[in-house]
């Protein structure tokens, strides 16, 4: 971004939307805003290993899933506070990142991507298994007890309306500083060729690894933060092939491997689907879907770089130091 | 005896494979579609599945033909993850396209021989799914030395081997690509005629499949016609199995569990040729 454009645009976003809830009371408008958010983080998330890594993960949920189950079922069964166990369940999501990434890594191009499609339908399939532990595809709905910030159990939409957006901002911050850092380059490096970065001195493996780890937490995070302002998780909504996809295509369609990709991407995609369903829901089911995978298709083909790439005639500078050669 | 008809969904996608060396992500939707167009044939033109094999295939080879001409085409050349998710894109628009149009209702195809069975020596085979297995084995039959034996597919595994050298000797590579991709599209929409009788036809049908077609492609090895009926078969029998001994719920976690064990222990599948 120019530094004349950032001085005014920047600014001026921020303010507006920390001003919203102050207008808009209606929870509608305040979730869309909300998912908005939660799915622009789960981009940033996404893209330290999918974009700046290039890894196309489609197994992302996994991570999703580990952190909702987790905080829900420790507040379900030992009523602990889910600012414990979010932290639980993000400790579990590294874990489960270790576990994943450690063979995965080896496998390249459509066998990475195949092989984390397995491991989210794996997940998908022991949640459904263990009904005794997590109620199979019945769900687990959370206790509401009225307002309990321990609890992350608020009776209006905006506390969870800002509590997204604070997450929002803090990975923005934290992929900002990692982009510019040296494993940003590391892992730039590991995009444009992996061998050559190998021998160079990059233990390519350690690099994908962390920026798996850390895409890992922050996706779990999300997760948690889901979880409670739905107050209901199933392993459908929590832990499907859809929702890694969509993780993915948010990024993909915004501009992969760019900071503000996913955000514009989780906007677009977001409206896209709400506004569809608003006007042609009641017509037909599908249709949102529908016009989601043609602009899939239309970015793919048309603007390989993302709709972020429409910009890049405002700040030509930043977009070139950032190579998003996809 | 499913195995068989993953066998067919299977083949078509690593035929894809084997000569473009890309993955197909909406094979599943193609199998749907053809279940839809032979669920239609059968309502609306009194046609029953297995004499409408010829017209659903004709109708998938141009469809094959018209998705490799405006959309397949544009990502040759290019990454991997272009191609998955060009794909991925096309399985989401077929998927709720069809929503869109027929609605989630679940219809079924009644044909006479619906509930027919074998019995023989305890066991009872069900003709519609010995059907499918006959089908799917002449299927690949023909595939095989359709590949082999033809100049054709000579040009076809020439294309796969090196593009460079096929080109050099005139062959036009992108012809190989139109027409494996679209033979891969049919064999998809006769395993999707061939299921109507067994499965109900609905949007998301396709999906079921998608991933065992992955499964089977990869245990069979990439591109490899033969892996992919023993890997079909394999598979069918291991959810047959784990299904009736274990739990049901939990079938398709040993053909994950299976999946992964070969990406790792030996990427290259039981017939595949060193790839990676």
């Amino acid at each position: 971004m120019n530094p004349k454009a950032a001085k005014f645009v920047l600014p001026a976003l921020i303010v507006v939307v920390l001003a919203i809830p102050l207008f808009v009371t209606v929870p509608y408008y305040l979730h869309i805003m909300f998912m908005i958010f939660l799915l622009a983080t789960m981009g940033l998330g996404w893209n330290l290993i999918g974009g700046y890594g290039a890894q196309l993960s489609l197994g992302h949920s996994v991570f999703f899933a580990i952190g909702a189950y987790t905080a829900v079922l420790f507040v379900v069964y030992k009523r602990l506070t889910p600012l414990v166990g979010g932290v639980i369940g993000m400790a579990l999501a590294v874990v489960a990142a270790v576990i994943i990434g450690l063979p995965c890594f080896r496998l390249r191009g459509p066998y990475f991507a195949l092989a984390t499609i397995a491991s989210g339908e794996i997940t998908r399939t022991l949640l459904l298994h263990f009904k005794d532990f997590t109620a199979g595809a019945n769900g687990v709905p959370i206790p509401f007890h009225g307002n309990d910030p321990l609890f992350l159990q608020f009776s209006s939409k905006a506390e969870y309306y800002y509590l997204a957006l604070l997450l929002l901002a803090v990975v923005f911050m934290i992929v900002r500083t990692m982009e510019r850092a040296k494993i940003g380059r590391y892992l730039a490096a590991v995009r444009e060729d992996q061998d050559a970065a190998e021998s160079l001195g990059v233990k390519t493996a350690w690099v994908k690894m962390a920026a798996f780890m850390l895409s890992a937490v922050i996706v779990a995070a999300c997760g948690v933060l889901y979880a409670f302002t739905v107050g209901y998780i199933d392993p459908d909504s929590v832990a499907s092939v859809d929702l890694s996809i969509q993780i993915a295509v948010v990024v993909i369609v915004g501009g992969i491997g760019t900071l503000w990709g996913p955000i514009l991407g989780a906007a677009v995609i977001v409206l896209l689907t709400e506004l569809t369903n608003m006007y042609l829901g009641a017509v037909r089911g599908g249709a949102s879907l529908v016009l989601y995978g043609i602009l899939l298709i239309v970015v793919i083909l048309v603007k390989p770089n993302g709709l972020i790439s429409l910009f890049d005639r405002f700040w030509p500078k930043k977009q070139v130091a950032h190579g998003t050669t996809a | 005896m499913v195995g068989g008809v993953y066998a067919l969904v299977a083949v078509g996608l690593t035929l894809i494979f084997g000569v473009m060396k890309i993955v197909n992500f909406a094979q599943g939707e193609f199998v749907m579609l053809g279940m839809y167009v032979s669920w239609m044939l059968a309502t609306f033109a009194r046609i029953s599945p297995y004499p409408g094999l010829l017209i659903v295939g004709a109708v998938m080879y141009a469809l094959g033909y018209l998705v490799f001409k405006f959309l397949i085409i544009r990502v040759i050349g290019k990454p991997d993850e272009a191609f998955i998710l060009l794909t991925l894109g096309l399985s989401i628009v077929l998927q709720n396209l069809v929503l869109v149009i027929f609605g989630a209702e679940y219809f079924s195809v009644d044909t006479p021989i619906k509930d027919k069975a074998f019995h023989m020596a305890g066991l009872s085979l069900s003709v519609p799914r010995l059907i499918a297995f006959v089908v799917a084995l002449l299927m690949v039959t023909a595939l095989t030395i359709m590949l082999n034996k033809t100049d054709l597919g000579r040009a076809m595994r020439a294309t796969s081997e090196s593009r460079e050298v096929a080109t050099l000797l005139g062959i036009d590579p992108i012809k190989c690509f139109t027409i494996a991709f679209a033979i891969g599209i049919v064999l998809a929409g006769i395993a999707g005629v061939l299921l109507t009788p067994m499965f109900y036809v609905f949007p998301g049908v396709g999906t079921l499949f998608n991933l065992t077609a992955f499964v089977v492609v990869v245990l069979g090895g990439m591109g490899s016609v033969p892996g992919a009926l023993l890997g079909g078969l394999i598979i069918g029998v291991v959810e047959a199995l784990s299904s009736t001994y274990i739990s049901l719920d939990l079938a398709q976690l040993f053909t994950f569990l299976i999946f992964l064990a070969v990406l790792f222990l030996r990427p290259s599948g039981l017939f595949g040729e060193a790839a990676k």
